[in-house]
């Protein structure tokens, strides 16, 4: 009996310890679950604060931050969402999928008001109804199509590698093929199951003829993206990247998002929540209107492209000297 | 006092709910001595299964029986491996486990959440009919409560049958049950197809729970519910009138107690896992300590 009590003791000072954390002063809380440590989901984050601080408020004063990183594990997330909504939480921010949907789902109860960022597809993961609303991280393909326009006046085919079980490739091919037309281009897209399949697409795309490729945030062909550019270098075929990272490595050029400016578009929808402007249930979610034109100038030269004065003003030169 | 209430309640509904998946590992791995990692595949196939099923309309308290079956099939898929193709435990349950992979994308297309409008076991009508008084944390906290209690009590009483005694005579005895003229590799195989049907429910009550279902979700579970299993089973050691499955659903209460700790101190996120393991480790070394004073006043 003596240990039954020592048992329950044990537990309650568990617990005990659990509440220590809460805050006890008045100022709203924003609780932020970022789903993991990740380069772009870090830049979403401190993009975030900012877009607060851009609003005209004040940290501390206004708001209080309580940031929580849940390390890639959808369980940990949901006992982060959790302990947002027992300190009742003036709003939670969840980056990324897994982050936000634990956010929502705790927030049901006392229908806290949920932001989230850094999510491709909002509707798909049923985050688009209810007290809930943020910024998608989709990629910006007409972005990426005028850029292609713009630097390869001449072509006429765009060739596209993609897994077949990535949801998010078939999305974003899906809306490439759509877009393509008004641009002047054909979508010549090739599906792999795996990753050893992606070099041998690629072999298969350039015999086709097509006059560049461009990139969706494919893992697997992002992962293997080194050898597809030996193939592609070797053809004198430029490929376009869909973000930053890919430019740096060896793509031609990239109209992709910046992950900073995504958050800050995200902090300054919380803090209209916060100031009561408007709520997160009437907000419709946003897809970012900023995008960056990154250019990585050796590979440029290397494949004899002009950039024209204008995009060549506005670009990142991101290509690693 | 109603945030730490919240955060109490919060923490044992988590805690019962992963219980099912820790009683499923308790029957493999201390009874059968059978390192499962079907559990990885599993349970999301559990969530997966359920998660379509809540999508397409079914019912959502028959989407826990269904969920239930196809996790007896993981299982069972697992014990044949090993059994009749005579593929070594740890690698009959590795293959399962990867071929649940694809499996689980191919069941549900791709990650999937269901909507908010969608009734669950937490929110449909007969559900609502018995607790509607209540608020939806302690509607979670009284249906995992009455999962987690029944389970266990199923169990108990089922390793009184002579089936579930074989089934305890498997791990410790293996010469009894040839002696018995029993065949032990069925026994192993139904240890299999119980442990993963109650490791499938739980998936089943996460996808409830959190209204979705990941392909990753099922990383990490087998030593979640190995360490829910360790540290249910130290600390009630020497507590004779503690049922194993008691000691398991406590161990993972305890268990999502520290994370919730851990979360709960503000610690920098890389931190959080360390801080965990140091929490499990006094539990432990606690647990141990008592038993040594029991030894020496006896």
């Amino acid at each position: 009996m003596k240990k039954t009590i020592a048992m329950v003791t044990i537990f309650a000072i568990i617990l005990s310890l659990a509440g220590c954390g809460r805050s006890s002063n008045k100022t709203p809380v924003i609780g932020i679950s970022q789903y993991g440590e990740h380069a772009s989901l870090d830049n979403c984050r401190e993009g975030f604060i900012q877009g607060l601080k851009d609003s005209g408020l004040v940290e501390n004063e206004d708001y209080v931050i309580d940031y929580q990183n849940a390390g890639f594990d959808d369980s940990i997330a949901t006992q982060i969402a959790q302990n947002f909504s027992a300190k009742n939480v003036a709003l939670m921010c969840g980056i990324a999928t897994p982050a936000a949907i634990a956010c929502f789902a705790a927030a049901e109860d006392k229908d806290i008001p949920v932001i989230f960022s850094a999510i491709t597809d909002p509707v798909k993961a049923k985050l688009d109804k209810g007290n809930i609303t943020g910024t998608s991280d989709k990629l910006p393909v007409d972005a990426q199509l005028e850029l292609i326009r713009r630097l390869q006046p001449e072509a006429k085919t765009i060739g596209i590698l993609y897994t077949t079980s990535e949801p998010n490739s078939v999305s974003s091919i899906a809306e490439y093929q759509e877009k393509a037309p008004q641009y002047g281009f054909t979508i010549e897209a090739l599906g792999v199951t795996q990753q050893s399949e992606v070099t041998l697409a690629a072999d298969s795309l350039i015999a086709k003829g097509v006059d560049c490729f461009s990139n969706l945030t494919d893992n697997n062909v992002v992962g293997v993206l080194s050898s597809v550019l030996e193939k592609t270098n070797e053809a004198g075929i430029p490929v376009y990247g869909s973000e930053v990272e890919q430019v740096k490595i060896g793509c031609v050029a990239s109209a992709g998002i910046d992950y900073y400016e995504l958050g800050r578009q995200t902090g300054i929808m919380a803090a209209k929540i916060l100031k009561g402007e408007a709520t997160a249930a009437e907000m419709p979610y946003e897809t970012i209107s900023d995008f960056n034109y990154y250019i990585n100038s050796v590979a440029i030269s290397e494949m004899g492209i002009k950039v024209p004065a204008d995009i060549a003003e506005k670009a990142i030169e991101s290509g690693n000297q | 006092m109603s945030n730490f209430l919240d955060l109490v309640v919060g923490t044992i509904t988590q805690g019962l709910i992963y219980a099912l998946l820790s009683y499923g590992v308790y029957i493999t791995y201390r009874i059968l001595d059978f390192p499962d990692l079907t559990v990885d595949g599993s349970f999301p196939l559990g969530a997966a299964v359920t998660a379509v099923l809540l999508t397409k309309g079914l019912n959502p308290y028959l989407t826990l029986p269904v969920a239930m079956a196809v996790g007896a099939l993981a299982g069972l898929v697992t014990g044949l491996i090993h059994v009749k193709l005579k593929v070594r435990d740890l690698l009959a349950s590795i293959i399962t486990m990867t071929s649940l992979f694809s499996i689980n994308l191919q069941i549900a297309g791709s990650n999937l959440a269901i909507e908010r409008a969608t009734d669950t076991i937490f929110t449909a009508a007969p559900t609502m009919a018995l607790l509607g008084s209540m608020s939806l944390i302690y509607r979670k906290l009284v249906v995992s409560l009455i999962l987690a209690v029944f389970f266990k009590l199923i169990l108990d009483l089922y390793f009184n049958t002579q089936s579930g005694l074989l089934l305890r005579a498997v791990g410790d005895n293996t010469t009894l049950v040839t002696t018995l003229a029993k065949d032990k590799g069925s026994v192993k195989i139904l240890g299999l197809v119980i442990a993963n049907t109650l490791v499938a429910l739980s998936g089943a009550v996460v996808c409830h729970e959190q209204r979705a279902f990941s392909s990753t979700m099922g990383t990490g579970q087998v030593v979640f519910g190995l360490a829910t299993v360790i540290i249910g089973t130290t600390l009630f050691k020497n507590l004779n009138f503690v049922k194993g499955t008691t000691a398991v659903m406590i161990g993972s209460v305890l268990y999502k107690a520290c994370i919730q700790v851990s979360i709960s101190l503000g610690l920098p996120a890389n931190l959080l896992k360390l801080v965990s393991s140091v929490l499990f480790l006094v539990i432990l070394v606690l647990g141990n300590r008592r038993k040594s004073e029991v030894n020496t006043s006896a």
